[in-house]
């Protein structure tokens, strides 16, 4: 369903990386007080919340809403994973819509670098069947990875190039984790430590912590706070869990498989009247380069079998058809996790601005942003300049 | 070699059957639906496919054909032996009744090619307080690639 009446107001995000010495509700107020500065409102104008986290203890999110005041606001917390800070948005993007609120608040914030992977008793993984625990989650996506390889002749070369994109928008962007001070050649993301066949170390994202939020409003009262901005709107936001087909593996937090992320965005061009060529930027999982280039494909950037030539072509960088991941993707900017969807809207709002700087994407338009969840979820938004 | 044989546990009840015998192969225990005929594992009582709630108990064939594969450069989680500290295989096995079962490889990196037999087998993880083998399944080309 078509998302009508509803425009981002306002966001905010903290710089994402290792803060050791700052608490989730000390990231969340950051982000949050940022994202309020930037829609010109007081928090007593928000009129519903929502808090996504996936590794704080439960009541961390509205712990974190306290320190914006005590106004009674509903708050509701957010978890799906890897996607849980664009679920979220799109939560609070339908408060709005549905005429339920007139500004909404979504809020997401994590400290990746506290969550304990394989330290509890057994050596199991946080939140995964012991039967399963034994398996890093790296192995999840590069099992893709080995499998188009085996398909498609895919090379090595090609999930390099990706990620050396993604590290040197990463240096285009302040709010990015990691900002190289060269340009990172695909020499150098192959030439770093293996993970899992065939992703390197340089392919994958790093561990992170940090906030973003993002608030929306009615349009009209988006029209009347901010009158010489132009109006970034949400059309369609659209979340799916699996359906059932021969070949699911079901144990464990599965990613799986590919075909949900063609499902969920198909979804969201039908319901939108959006077609995949008039995307202008477009934010994407990237957790491990292999990803992306599947989604090319799954995102109907181009044809089955194509996505290789997209990516010798450089389309996907600044200045090609289909910039992806122009703030450095999960793989440079990061992936904190319950902020990570935020961030992406956090940057497609720049971008549809025309606020990006040295990564802007020349009369940006349209933006998508995706993600994928473990266990598994997709959830696709698309954003409109008017 | 006159080793006192150790009694095994399974890391987990109800995936896999641990036979006395360590020469005999172990069976994945899985569920099919009397409604559809779907086959699954693991084990569950309401069907994926059908939603029927009319689900037996089944022991699955221990072969099936490698869909595709990964070799991780990490010590395999909750183990403590030295030859799981280097990395391990992992992979994803077509069964003929269906399911596709993620799991732990067993063998090298350079064993492994998508499309290769595989069979089910139990590998020890470690000793628990009372000096059983914890063991957990995993699949090993049913010829060495080498």
């Amino acid at each position: 369903m078509k998302l009508e009446n509803v425009a981002v107001l306002g966001v905010g995000m903290t710089r994402f990386g290792v803060f050791r010495d700052r608490s989730n509700v000390d990231l969340a107020r950051e982000a949050g007080l940022a994202a309020l500065r930037d829609a010109g409102i007081s928090f007593k104008d928000v009129g519903e919340a929502f808090v996504g986290y996936i590794g704080a203890q439960p009541m961390t999110g509205i712990r974190a809403m306290k320190e914006f005041g005590l106004t009674g606001l509903p708050v509701t917390h957010v978890e799906n994973a890897s996607a849980t800070g664009l679920v979220a948005f799109r939560d609070a993007a339908w408060a709005v819509a549905s005429g339920r609120c007139q500004v909404a608040m979504a809020l997401g914030f994590d400290k990746m670098t506290e969550m304990s992977m394989g330290t509890r008793s057994g050596g199991r993984g946080v939140g995964r069947d012991a039967i399963d625990s034994v398996i890093l989650p790296a192995a999840y996506f590069s099992l893709w990875a080995m499998r188009r390889m085996h398909e498609r002749g895919t090379k090595r070369e090609h999930f390099a190039a990706i990620a050396a994109k993604n590290w040197n928008f990463g240096a285009k962007n302040p709010w990015s984790d990691r900002q190289p001070d060269h340009e990172v050649t695909i020499e150098e993301v192959l030439a770093s430590r293996k993970i899992a066949e065939p992703v390197t170390a340089m392919m994958s994202c790093p561990v992170d912590d940090g906030a973003a939020c993002v608030i929306l409003a009615s349009k009209q009262l988006a029209r009347r706070l901010q009158p010489g901005r132009p109006l970034v709107a949400p059309i369609v936001s659209t979340l799916q869990s699996e359906t059932y087909a021969r070949g699911h593996t079901f144990m464990g937090p599965v990613v799986g498989p590919p075909s949900m992320t063609r499902d969920t965005a198909r979804q969201a061009y039908d319901e939108s009247g959006i077609d995949p060529m008039d995307v202008s930027v477009t934010l994407v999982h990237d957790a491990f380069a292999s990803e992306e280039l599947e989604y090319y494909e799954l995102l109907g950037f181009c044809r089955e079998g194509e996505a290789e030539k997209l990516v010798e072509e450089k389309q996907t960088h600044l200045g090609g058809r289909f910039p992806v991941n122009t703030d450095g993707g999960l793989i440079a900017r990061g992936h904190p996790g319950g902020p990570t969807g935020l961030a992406q809207i956090f940057e497609l709002t720049r971008q549809l601005r025309g606020e990006a700087g040295p990564r802007q994407v020349a009369n940006a338009r349209i933006g998508l942003a995706h993600l994928v969840g473990g266990g598994s979820v997709c959830t696709v938004s698309i954003l409109k300049r008017e | 070699m006159s080793e006192v044989r150790k009694v095994r546990v399974p890391i987990e009840p109800g995936f896999f059957t641990v036979p006395d015998d360590p020469a005999t192969p172990p069976r994945l225990l899985g569920s099919r639906c009397h409604a559809c005929g779907e086959h699954f594992f693991p084990r569950r009582l309401v069907c994926a496919r059908c939603l029927a709630e009319d689900m037996q108990d089944v022991e699955l064939s221990p072969r099936g054909t490698l869909y595709t594969w990964t070799y991780v450069h990490f010590p395999l989680f909750g183990s403590k032996r030295a030859d799981h500290a280097g990395g391990y295989g992992v992979g994803q096995v077509d069964l003929p009744e269906g399911p596709r079962v993620q799991a732990v490889l067993s063998g090298e990196l350079g064993d492994f090619r998508i499309g290769m037999q595989m069979e089910v087998e139990l590998e020890t993880l470690r000793e628990n307080k009372e000096g059983q083998d914890v063991v957990i399944h995993r699949f090993r080309p049913v010829e060495a690639a080498r």
